[in-house]
Parts: structure tokens; C-alpha cells; sequence
């Protein structure tokens, strides 16, 4: 079980607005594919996946803020 | 599933979510360095970070001028310590091995030679301490004046980038303490001192196509080397708003363009900013046997 952490931003940015998820619960990822896309005030990201497996437990809708070190899903 | 305002797909970056990110973070903090990249919430941070590239900030993190589209700090410099900084700069240097050096500061007005000064004595100690490196600045203006350009340009910097920013018209909204020709003379000023010379723009910011090709123009006249142009981002809620998402098609029209017209090297590309890649350019530029490794008189 992995699980997908926002850990970094940029200097001082200390959260993020989820924006899409490229995949649903339940589905197959591959390692390294953009997961799940999220917005700062100035850019958007796209954090690609960790590992390969089934993405499991998204624990942020699009539109939820997320805090940078928080888990954002499992991949199992 | 809610809809969101998303930006168009081109503007999505890529988090690099490394460790070597992280680390780089703690080194620079070690060392007590600014690096404009932080300073200026760059998108592209991730994954320069993760390659080992960063751009120092040097003068201090507070800036003289308040121009529109820029999330660095205004104010004065009150925690420089211009002896910390040429020292931290060089141990860093040394320590990461690093090959190629992007050296950018604030505008110090405030200081009476502007802070030309001490970007020379940190270009000379880094070339001191390893003679092979290659070392870009991208500076203010100067004021355009010759002593201070000079004295920067006998410092062994192999480029000297300074930024046009925006097309005239704009100036006083994105730049509203700078001047069109005064930044133009201080690059003619720099390749009169025989540098290598890079500018760049943001776009985005309600300029037309014209008055675009009119500034390349203008760089070009004034013996220009090397172009980036990139899609300016509001970094903060007081900063200036995006007039317009300009398609990648666009930028590849404007390379196409600026390649005609003499450039050797152009960047044209969203997420491109002025010392994006620099060493990659570096690379591309020897290869045309244009360069040679400059050294301090």
C-alpha cells in the first residue's frame, strides 16, 4: 500500500485546491502517470502516481483544499 | 463530479515530488541563499530543484521597485549580508558541483552603485574558486549605466541577461519605475563589452502580436542573442491579471519568427521563463562555436 502525499509545493505554498482526478476509486494506475491535478494560486500541478496499483481511498474531491503533507489517496 | 475552473491543459506542470526537490530546499536554507525561483513562487521549481538547477536571488530579498506582474518582496534589504552571501554562493557551488551558475537579484536603487558591484565580486569569486564554471546573471537595469554594466561584464559572466519584460505600451502597469530604452541600452551596453546576451519576455499581459515582433525587433537592433518568452502568471492576488492564455501554437509562431531575425537560441513555450534550462542553452549555443569561457579582467 502506497500512499499519494502531497509533499511539496513551492516556497511558501502551503495548500492546494484539487482540481481533477485523471483516475476514480477503483481503477488502475500506472507508476508515474498524472494522477491528480491541483491548483495554487499562481500554477496547477499535476502529481503523477507514486506506484502502480489500484487507486484506492480519495480522501479529496475536486473543489476540497488540500494542506501540503497531507495523504491525498492510497494506491494499493 | 463538480466542475471547476481549470487552467487550459499546456498551463498544467508537472510536480516533480523528489526528494532531491526537498533537499535542495534544506541546502539553500543551510546556507542562508535566496534563490528567485522560491522567492518568486516559480512553477517550474519541482523539477529544476529535482535537476540540481537553481537561480540564487542575490542582494537581499527585498526589492526597490514594485512592478506588476512580481510576487518578490518590496522594501529594503535589511537582513543582506554581502560577505555571507559571496561565501555561501561559492561553498554551494563547490559542494554541488554545480556547472552552470544563474545569479539574479532585486533592483537595489537604494545602494549608490545599484548593486552592480557586488554581483561582480560574486561572479569573480565563483570563477575563482573553479575557473571552468560558466556564470549567467540576469540583472536590473543599472540605470544603463556604462561604469556599472561594465564593471559586471569584466566580471567573467559568460551571459548577460536582462530582462525586456513587456512590450513599451505596458511599461507603466508591469513596470511602471523601469523604461523601455533604458533597459534596451543596457543590453546594446553589454554586447559594446563584448557579452553573449539574453532577454526575455512574459506574455499574456494584452499585448498584440505587433508590438511583440516590434520588441524582438528592438532586441535584435541592439545585437540580442539569445530570446525566452514564456506565458506570464498572477502569482498573488495583487499582482496583475492575465489578459490572455496564449495558445503553444503561438509561442512556436513567435520562435519560428525571432529565429528568422537573427536569435541563436530562442525559448518560446508556456512554462518557459528567463533562466529556464539556461544550462541546456549554454549547451546548445557552444555548439554553435559561438562561445568561449569568459574570465575576469
Amino acid at each position: 500500500m502506497i500512499e499519494v502525499i502531497l509533499s511539496e509545493l513551492g516556497e511558501g505554498v502551503t495548500q492546494a485546491t484539487v482540481s481533477y482526478w485523471h483516475f476514480a476509486e477503483g481503477e488502475h494506475v500506472d507508476e508515474g502517470v498524472d494522477l491528480v491535478e491541483l491548483a495554487t494560486e499562481k500554477a496547477t500541478f499535476n502529481l503523477p502516481a507514486p506506484a502502480s496499483g489500484t487507486l484506492k481511498n480519495v480522501y479529496f474531491d475536486e473543489g476540497e483544499v488540500v494542506k501540503v503533507g497531507s495523504i491525498l489517496a492510497v494506491i494499493e | 463530479m463538480k466542475l471547476l475552473d481549470r487552467n487550459p491543459p499546456w498551463l498544467v506542470k508537472r510536480l516533480y515530488n523528489t526528494e532531491n526537490f526537498v533537499q535542495m530546499k534544506s541546502i539553500l536554507k543551510h546556507y542562508k541563499l535566496k534563490t528567485v525561483c522560491q522567492e518568486a513562487l516559480c512553477p517550474n521549481i519541482s523539477e529544476c530543484f529535482s535537476q540540481g538547477r537553481v537561480t540564487f536571488l542575490i542582494l537581499g530579498n527585498r526589492c526597490s521597485r514594485r512592478c506588476g506582474f512580481c510576487f518578490v518582496k518590496q522594501g529594503s534589504s535589511l537582513e543582506f549580508n554581502p560577505e555571507g552571501e559571496i561565501v555561501n554562493i561559492a561553498e554551494m557551488v563547490r559542494m554541488l558541483d554545480l556547472k552552470h551558475v544563474v545569479l539574479t537579484s532585486v533592483t537595489r536603487d537604494d545602494l549608490p552603485d545599484k548593486g552592480a558591484g557586488h554581483f561582480a565580486r560574486v561572479v569573480r569569486e565563483i570563477k575563482r574558486i573553479k575557473p571552468t564554471i560558466t556564470v549567467e546573471t540576469l540583472i536590473p537595469d543599472f540605470g544603463a549605466e556604462e561604469n556599472l554594466i561594465g564593471g559586471v561584464c569584466r566580471s567573467g559572466v559568460d551571459i548577460l541577461n536582462h530582462n525586456i519584460e513587456t512590450v513599451p505600451r505596458l511599461y507603466p502597469l508591469v513596470r511602471p519605475q523601469a523604461d523601455y530604452l533604458v533597459s534596451l541600452n543596457v543590453l546594446k551596453l553589454a554586447k559594446e563589452f563584448g557579452s553573449l546576451t539574453k532577454s526575455g519576455m512574459m506574455l499574456g499581459m494584452g499585448e498584440t502580436d505587433s508590438e511583440v515582433l516590434d520588441v524582438f525587433g528592438d532586441l535584435r537592433d541592439v545585437g540580442v542573442d539569445i530570446l525566452t518568452v514564456g506565458q506570464y502568471l498572477k502569482p498573488g492576488r495583487d499582482n496583475l491579471e492575465i489578459e490572455e492564455f496564449i495558445v503553444p501554437e503561438k509561442f512556436e509562431f513567435y520562435k519560428k519568427v525571432a529565429y528568422n531575425i537573427g536569435f541563436k537560441h530562442v525559448s518560446a513555450a508556456p512554462f518557459v521563463r528567463s533562466s529556464y534550462a539556461a544550462d541546456e542553452i549554454l549547451e546548445q549555443i557552444k555548439s554553435q562555436g559561438i562561445f568561449s569561457n569568459r574570465q575576469p579582467l
